[in-house]
């Protein structure tokens, strides 16, 4: 045993760490580099191939993605439109998944086969019609629509995910509370959405990673009101016909990404939780 | 009376509340303002501040009238475009790139509307004469559009370290003039290189380019281009275009290629070049423009010369079709009077001469770059352009009915650029074969879509590629049409 | 994918005979469930699909009014065209290879990280999830330096261990380019399938892991009897759900390689692309047919691998 600050490690466990530290190292090291071209001049970044290390750090390159290229104000727009999909999708997923993971009922069939086909369609280009509904909605240009579509389309596999977890969530445990007069809405909310964290989590974070870095819902639903624009559709400022600003769009990048590392680090505390835990108490 | 959506808002009393927060507000749908705000969207990324700058030149003197000023890659303004329209979201006033249906098919829909109507006699009499193209900018006669950049310019300049170039034996001024002095001059910079310079560093990935780069050394080498204006036929398969591959493919095959370039596309193989991969590059005369904002130290070494030619005996010369105006005011815009106001302030001297300093493609008179402050390659281009640029037929100005053939038109794949892509990278072994097969499919298609034209009324037949008077060391004016 | 462990039904099933609305009323609660569901999907897939659909019977370029109807011609172009064939086999190639490799791989190290006594481990699944947020267009750039035949690398170790005599233009020849793309891709995404997994592996009580420890079971026991017939339902939805998103792999081959050299590395969804968006007359038809006709084609082979992988398991069960 080797004890390393509160941990006791067993020799196996620390040739996983160092295992797990040199494959990270691998799998971390081009977000490295997209820090590190934020603070590089444009000839730097290229002329320092996969160095990491910036000669003298651009500062300003921040300032140009921040207030020129205006990622302030895509931001707050950006944390809107994501936290309302992301509630939306959970609420509408998990109560799908629920009822057609644990229950049989008229109409599941179809349902199930109704969803399981559209995941094999390609769906790029169904953003004309979707665009085309929207404008007899009168959604277009408001942060609403782009919330509604984003939260509308692809569920399906967190709607599956959804239904796989709560089927493998034991009988036992609704029995219990039924006993105890519980009803369906109880069993629910009390019961069954309490254990379902590790899910949550996995669609809170596919959910957010997929609305944050969407490009083409919030830049067609905003073309009249370019100040409800998104991160990613700010993006495009970066490149143009003959260039690339490609410190401009790293440190873009970069501060784009902060907000989905801290999400993701937050959300993946919910992956030792189990239901284990939830199940003695 | 109508009750209008937010007269209902207002009597509800939600309107008070969601305007209170302004998070609220903007989940509402844009509501009428008395403020006018136009949208203005274009792909002229470096020419950005000048259009600001025209745009509160225009605001300090109509103070109620801002633009929402969006710059797309040309990609992706063509798809914003293509969604907008049918959407009634089209931007009052827009350039067009990424779509590449003829402007006379997009006229057809009702897309455009028209400037004349906004803009005074004296401002149009002083517009040059030749950019009164009927199916580029006027429709029937009317006038919808104008260039801002002059039609004067190719992209396949050669570019290069001055000092590399001279280490391999050739004078920087001069630069390599012919195919085989090109082909030379890379083999001899690859062996100075030391195992990271490069003879040739071009993004052969970038598909529509190279496809370009490829007509005008073919061009160069005694051909049309696109089409045998004598005959109206596609001229891929003839041998100008076939020896130009092979002079492209020579140099890969003679190690001289930058490898990474096989992939990567020009804004890419530019920043390599710039920053070590060195030898030769082609571009066009926006080269210095960019450098200047990216890359301020190797401007200084760099130098440019005409793309090279097959031999130095034969007169050569590339060819370019009339520029269509570059911005479009929408169909859709409620503010047709004032788009036209900013847009004439886009022909003024003043505006024309920070233009070419931009140093983007040149202004619509190549002289005005004369006045300018720019980079000497810059204007050394202008020189270069005016020696061997001249003004191509077009069929569409010849027939106007010929876009409807062109939008029945299907791409064929794999195409020009993605030819030369695949026999730079080794995948095409027959290289004549390949570029005549594409010239029959291209024939073919066209034989199909002209005849269905015919069949639903138009007048056009292949006789409309047809320019017997065509000389090809002289632009073809507007008054050769008629002849 | 429908496997139902501990099935319920809306009422016991010795209820007297009941009409279809009696059951429907009893059933309330799990329809109204459904609705939020309903409407957003309803709306913004399924109205989509059925109008994209229904736009692969017609002749139509996105930007004028009229669209014609052309029957089943767009689909018979579609079957003719040899550069389609290219990209589906293309595509069911990257799937084929890639996916096993993301599963397995993500299910070993969610393993590894789903061990609570292991320390920093909220870092290391951080880690191996930053590539799957890192924007494509910047991994595009890293990798043309990381693969570069001069001086990358990955040629260089290769070069030093002597495993290649001369450099390699991984991104730049047809045989190497999508093999290369695939490993890039795995990179890429693999944290996606290791947090399914992660999620996955929180339906094994932790009891059933103690109870394993104290017989003495090794490890190996343990995962085998007691952790994979848990892990099966999941499993089986990770492999769907890892395929399916193997056929998003636009954004990768258009930063990448753009399809090329020679359309060589062209996927189904960059070709749909192209004829709908990035062809001279857009062909928005035609693009809809290409798409219905690759996706009904990939379920077809969905359906037969569940009915094969429903066979095999009847077949144990009764021998």
């Amino acid at each position: 045993m080797i004890t390393v600050g509160r941990y006791n490690l067993r020799w196996q466990t620390l040739l996983t760490i160092v295992v797990l530290t040199l494959l990270c190292l691998i799998w971390v090291y081009p977000f490295l580099w997209m820090v590190s071209a934020s603070l590089k001049t444009q000839s730097e970044v290229f002329s320092s191939g996969l160095n990491l290390i910036p000669q003298d750090p651009q500062w300003h390159n921040y300032q140009r993605a921040w207030v020129d290229a205006q990622f302030s104000r895509y931001m707050i727009n950006t944390v809107l439109i994501t936290v309302g999909t992301v509630i939306l999708t959970i609420v509408s997923t998990s109560l799908a998944g629920y009822v057609l993971g644990r229950y049989r009922f008229i109409g599941r069939r179809p349902i199930m086969a109704i969803l399981a086909g559209t995941i094999f369609i390609p769906a790029g280009y169904t953003i004309i019609p979707t665009v085309d509904l929207a404008n007899k909605l009168g959604l277009l240009n408001s942060l609403w629509g782009v919330i509604l579509v984003l939260a509308g389309t692809g569920n399906v596999i967190h709607i599956l995910l959804f239904s796989a977890y709560f089927s493998s969530l034991p009988k036992e445990l609704e029995e219990a509370a039924v006993l105890d007069g519980a009803g369906f809405l109880t069993v629910f909310f009390r019961v069954m959405l309490p254990l379902s964290g590790p899910v949550i989590a996995t669609v809170t974070i596919l959910k957010f990673l997929g609305s944050w870095n969407n490009f083409f819902v919030p830049l067609v639903f905003t073309f009249s009101r370019p100040d409800l624009r998104t991160l990613s559709v700010g993006m495009f400022a970066f490149v143009g016909e003959n260039e690339t600003d490609w410190t401009g769009m790293a440190a873009a990048a970069t501060i784009s990404l902060i907000p989905v590392i801290i999400i993701f680090f937050v959300m993946q505390r919910r992956f030792v939780e189990g239901i284990a835990g939830a199940v003695k108490q | 009376m109508k009750l209008s959506r937010r007269d209902f808002l207002k009597l509800s009393g939600i309107a008070a509340a969601t305007t209170a927060s302004g998070g609220l507000a903007s989940f509402m749908p844009v509501m009428a303002q008395d403020e006018i705000v136009m949208q203005w969207w274009d792909h002229f990324l470096p020419l950005q501040p000048l259009t600001e700058s025209v745009f509160a030149a225009y605001k300090e003197a109509n103070p109620n009238v801002s633009v929402e000023y969006s710059v797309f890659s040309p990609p992706d303004l063509g798809q914003a475009l293509q969604l907008a329209y049918p959407n009634d979201q089209a931007p009052d006033v827009h350039a067009l790139a990424g779509i590449n249906v003829p402007i006379a098919a997009l006229q057809g829909e009702g897309w455009f509307a028209p400037l004349g109507p906004h803009v005074s006699e004296e401002w149009k009499n002083s517009l040059p004469e030749s950019i009164f193209i009927e199916g580029r900018t006027t429709f029937g006669g009317e006038l919808y559009s104008f260039p801002i950049f002059s039609f004067r310019w190719h992209e396949a300049l050669t570019w290069f370290d001055k000092q590399i170039l001279e280490e391999a034996g050739y004078d920087p001024e001069v630069g390599p003039r012919t195919w085989d002095e090109f082909r030379d001059a890379a083999q001899k910079i690859t062996a100075n290189g030391g195992g990271t310079v490069f003879g040739w560093t071009q993004g052969i990935g970038h598909i529509d380019r190279m496809g370009a780069t490829l007509t005008r050394l073919a061009h160069l080498a005694g051909s049309s281009g696109e089409f045998d204006w004598s005959t109206g036929e596609y001229a891929y398969g003839s041998d100008a275009f076939v020896n130009a591959l092979e002079f492209l493919v020579s140099m890969e095959r003679d190690g001289s290629l930058f490898p990474t370039g096989i992939t990567i596309d020009t804004r890419n193989a530019r920043s390599r070049w710039a920053t070590g991969s060195g030898g030769l590059f082609m571009d066009g005369p926006w080269n210095p423009g960019v450098l200047q904002g990216n890359f301020p130290e190797f401007l200084e070494v760099v130098g440019v010369s005409q793309a090279p030619v097959p031999d130095l005996d034969t007169p050569a010369y590339t060819y370019s079709s009339p520029k269509s105006g570059d911005f479009w005011i929408s169909a859709q815009s409620d503010y047709p009077e004032h788009a036209a106001a900013i847009l004439q302030e886009f022909t003024s001297e003043s505006y024309q001469i920070a233009l070419a300093e931009r140093m983007d493609q040149p202004p619509l008179d190549l002289d005005t770059v004369a006045k300018a402050n720019v980079h000497p390659t810059y204007s050394k281009s202008m020189d270069l352009f005016r020696d061997i640029v001249r003004l191509a037929p077009d069929p569409l100005v010849k027939n106007p009915a010929v876009s409807e053939v062109l939008s029945r038109m299907n791409d064929i794949r794999p195409n020009l650029g993605e030819i030369v892509q695949g026999a730079i990278a080794g995948e095409v072994s027959d290289i004549a074969g390949t570029l005549q097969a594409y010239s029959d499919q291209l024939s073919a298609e066209r034989e199909r879509a002209i005849s269905e034209a015919q069949a639903e009324g138009f007048e056009v037949s292949q006789d409309d590629w047809v320019f017997s008077n065509w000389d090809p060391a002289a632009d073809y004016t507007s008054d050769m049409y008629d002849a | 994918m429908t496997v139902l462990s501990s099935q319920n039904r809306g009422a016991p099933a010795s209820l007297a005979p009941s009409t279809i609305l009696n059951k429907v009323w009893r059933d309330r609660w799990i329809y109204l469930f459904l609705v939020p569901t309903i409407i957003l999907f309803g709306l913004f897939t399924l109205y989509p699909m059925i109008a994209s659909f229904l736009l692969s019977f017609q002749d139509w370029n996105g930007f004028s009014r009229e669209a014609s109807y052309v029957g089943l011609a767009n689909y018979q172009e579609v079957i003719a065209d040899p550069q389609f064939w290219m990209a589906f086999a293309n595509t069911i190639l990257f799937m084929v290879i890639t996916v096993p490799i993301r599963v397995t791989l993500a299910l070993i190290l969610a393993l590894v990280l789903n061990n609570p006594k292991l320390p920093f481990a909220g870092f290391f699944r951080t880690a191996l999830f930053l590539p799957v947020v890192t924007t494509m267009a910047i991994v595009g750039v890293v990798m043309t330096f990381v693969f570069d035949p001069v001086g990358g690398p990955v040629n260089q170790v290769l070069m030093d261990t002597n495993l290649i005599s001369a450099p390699i233009n991984f991104l730049g020849r047809s045989n190497t380019a999508l093999p290369t793309a695939m490993g890039i891709h795995v990179w890429k995404w693999f944290g996606v399938t290791l947090i399914y997994w992660l999620a996955a592996l929180q339906t094994v009580p932790e009891e059933l892991y103690e109870a394993a420890r104290v017989d003495g079971a090794s490890v190996y026991r343990t995962f085998r009897h007691i952790t994979v017939p848990l892990l099966v339902p999941f499993g089986i939805i990770i492999v769907l759900i890892t395929a399916i998103d193997t056929l998003r792999v636009f954004d990768l081959i258009l930063t990448l390689t753009g399809g090329g050299p020679f359309l060589k590395t062209e996927v189904v969804e960059v070709y749909i692309y192209r004829w709908a968006f990035n062809s001279s007359i857009p062909r928005l038809g035609y693009a809809s047919a290409a798409a219905v006709f690759f996706g009904l084609t990939t379920m077809f082979m969905a359906i037969l691998q569940g009915l094969g992988y429903a066979l095999v398991r009847r077949m144990r069960g009764t021998s």
